[in-house]
């Protein structure tokens, strides 16, 4: 039972920035742009973190940085994909490397006169929840996080709320369904994509700030190593619903906190084989999803203006 | 799903026909020029003269004939990835496997090399090299196989077998073709029977960039003078037309797949015999996505993937130069190399928004 709850509870942790990203995600290809570019949005967000919460000695601003370095990534596949016309999907892996390339010149052209410099920050601490936290097994576990683990669940209950409570989130969706059909009726499909790929790329910044400031403390090169892979996976596990990216995401976590887990149970499979568990997850989550994963219908297609 | 990338075909198209040849390249170049330009400035931003720089780079790459063999050698690979990966996206299949194609293509060729040591010379490379186009292909064949069978996008079956794929190398140098003691997850040396011939005589320079040649001229010949070529470009094209006139897309699929994922194992293997001489933890890094952006640059053709990866190559042995003369970081060479794609992928877009004459 311990060991269970303390397995939830790393879980949690490990799959918060994961959270952030795919709800990211799902803000972006639920109006119809397919989000690969998340790896790169975190990667981004957790170097703009870093550097602004060591550069301001304020955490606070480090996450607003973060935000605006996700959606700077984000204006770029959203300049690229929703005004050019750009392919998505591989726009997305185009933004994923040129975010790689610009963290690590930029830390060591700008911090390390060529080499690469350890910039530590001090990682932000768990938050324990008066009452909740004092439950004996559970408490200490699931309600002593980080302040932006529980961020982040209240943010898939907020994320359902905008997309299927209110007239926001119906334009969206109208938009990545039907754009055409959308326009007809009044809304601006190119830009409620623009907005809804600045936002996701915002989350998903913020998503590599909880990496980088509330997990590891420093920033190094390609520090969130197929993270954003992963978080596009759980979108399309959970199948583009905030509440199904969470489990997808908990999921995830759960199978990299057991791997951890089992290292230190000297079994006679090696590490490597543990660390393929979270893919090979993944991809059998998806081959039994199989054709039931119905994207977006506009996932991918360009609006434009005048055309049909 | 349509994707934008298919419907530049009539840009690249036109090209072939021959009337507006410049316009073809004339992008892509400029995207190179505008990549250029931008970095310039972030150099400035590094307190660095981007003039210097970029100088330094150019020597780097091609101030000797010694550093003209290693920089051959670097785009090797990516020439071989990158035909394969042009073909598949001229069918509208988004291969991004090749990293994991690639890992385990080296991972093949070092197995049959290390399990053969007395085979004589010419045999045993051959043999290696075979062995890791097979095992490319059949990497790729499952992640196509995946996409038929589950209809899960390719993106994500390709992406997601990388991590798999580069871990199987990992766990294969941490058990039985590791080397004992080295301290380092590597393989034993390869016999000298494994290793591909050298070129020149005292200089780095192997074979495989002949082996790249071949392959891109038979892949140019491939999409353009042959029914599978032309299946291809159909599918790509239009699914429906595909269908109408008879063409199996999964089968199509299927073969432009592995065939890529035997031009990716190659590469591995190419790059283990010649290059490293072992099987290297890692070894395979960046390389499948550098095959993507490498494709684009060369719209989608094998004969324009040429110098699209000599580009490449020449682009990373010139950094390690320019980070030794004037102290510009590398990382230099991705930002150089997303913002190219970035602009290709726009200018495809752009295009095809256009009216067709």
């Amino acid at each position: 039972m311990d060991a269970a709850a303390e397995l939830l509870a790393a879980a949690l942790r490990i799959a918060t920035p994961l959270l952030f990203a795919a709800l990211g995600g799902i803000l972006s290809e639920r109006a119809g742009v397919f989000a690969v570019g998340l790896e790169g949005m975190m990667l981004t967000g957790a170097f703009a973190g870093v550097i602004a919460t060591h550069a301001l000695g304020n955490a606070g601003l480090g996450l607003v940085a973060s935000a605006v370095g996700g959606a700077f990534l984000a204006a770029i596949v959203a300049i690229a994909t929703v005004r050019f016309c750009a392919d998505q999907m591989v726009t997305g892996l185009a933004v994923n490397i040129l975010a790689l390339g610009l963290t690590s010149f930029l830390l060591r052209g700008l911090f390390g006169r060529g080499e690469a410099p350890i910039i530590r920050v001090t990682p932000l601490t768990p938050v324990p929840i008066p009452v909740l936290g004092d439950i004996p097994i559970l408490g200490p576990l699931l309600f002593r996080q980080p302040a932006l683990t529980y961020v982040g669940l209240a943010l898939v209950v907020a994320m359902f709320v905008l997309l299927h409570r209110t007239r926001a989130g119906l334009t969206l969706r109208a938009v990545g369904e039907n754009p055409t059909a959308a326009f007809a009726g009044g809304a601006d499909p190119i830009r409620v994509r623009t907005l809804a790929v600045l936002c996701g790329g915002a989350l998903a910044g913020i998503g590599g700030a909880v990496l980088s400031l509330q997990q590891v403390g420093t920033f190094t090169d390609g520090m969130t190593n197929g993270r954003g892979y992963l978080a596009l996976a759980a979108i399309i596990v959970g199948r583009w619903s905030p509440g199904g990216a969470l489990v997808g995401c908990l999921l995830f976590g759960a199978t990299d906190a057991l791997q951890l887990r089992i290292q230190g149970l000297r079994l006679p499979v090696s590490s490597y084989v543990i660390q393929m568990l979270p893919y090979v997850v993944s991809l059998a989550v998806l081959a039994g999803l199989g054709r039931g994963a119905r994207l977006p219908a506009a996932i991918g297609i360009p609006f434009i203006r005048d055309r049909r | 799903m349509r994707l934008a990338l298919g419907r530049f075909d009539a840009l690249a198209e036109r090209a072939v026909v021959g009337r507006s040849f410049y316009r073809a390249i004339a992008w892509p170049l400029l995207a190179v020029v505008l990549a250029l330009g931008l970095t310039a400035l972030l150099i400035l931003f590094a307190g660095k003269n981007p003039l210097l720089a970029y100088a330094a780079l150019v020597r780097g790459a091609v101030g000797s004939w010694d550093r003209v063999g290693v920089g051959l050698n670097k785009a090797t690979p990516y020439v071989l990835t990158g035909v394969g990966v042009a073909l598949c996206f001229r069918a509208r299949v988004i291969n991004i496997g090749g990293e994991g194609q690639i890992a385990l293509g080296g991972l093949a060729a070092t197995w049959i090399a290390l399990m053969f040591p007395q085979a004589p010379p010419v045999v045993l490379p051959l043999l290696a090299l075979m062995a890791g186009a097979l095992a490319g292909a059949g990497w790729a064949a499952l992640a196509a196989g995946i996409r038929l069978r589950r209809g899960v996008h390719e993106v994500l079956v390709t992406l997601l077998l990388n991590f798999v794929g580069v871990l199987i190398v990992s766990e294969a140098l941490q058990g039985t073709l590791g080397e004992p003691g080295s301290g380092f997850p590597q393989s034993p040396l390869l016999p000298g029977a494994a290793w591909l011939p050298h070129l020149l005589p005292g200089s780095d320079l192997h074979v495989g960039i002949l082996i790249a040649v071949m392959v891109v001229v038979a892949g140019h010949a491939l999409l353009w003078r042959t029914p599978f070529g032309f299946r291809l470009r159909v599918l790509g094209a239009s699914v429906p037309a595909a269908a109408y006139a008879g063409i199996s897309e999964p089968r199509t699929v299927l073969s432009v797949m592995s065939l890529a994922g035997a031009l990716a194992g190659l590469a591995g293997g190419v790059e283990v015999l010649g290059v490293h001489y072992r099987l290297i933890d890692g070894f395979s890094h960046g390389f499948g996505f550098n095959a993507v952006a490498i494709a684009l640059l060369g719209a989608l053709n094998p004969i324009a993937v040429l110098p699209a990866g000599l580009f490449f190559g020449f682009l990373e042995t010139g950094a390690l130069a320019m980070q030794r003369a004037v102290g510009v970081p590398t990382p230099l060479v991705s930002v150089i190399q997303g913002l190219t794609m970035i602009f290709i992928l726009s200018a495809m877009g752009l295009s095809a928004r256009r009216p067709k004459a």
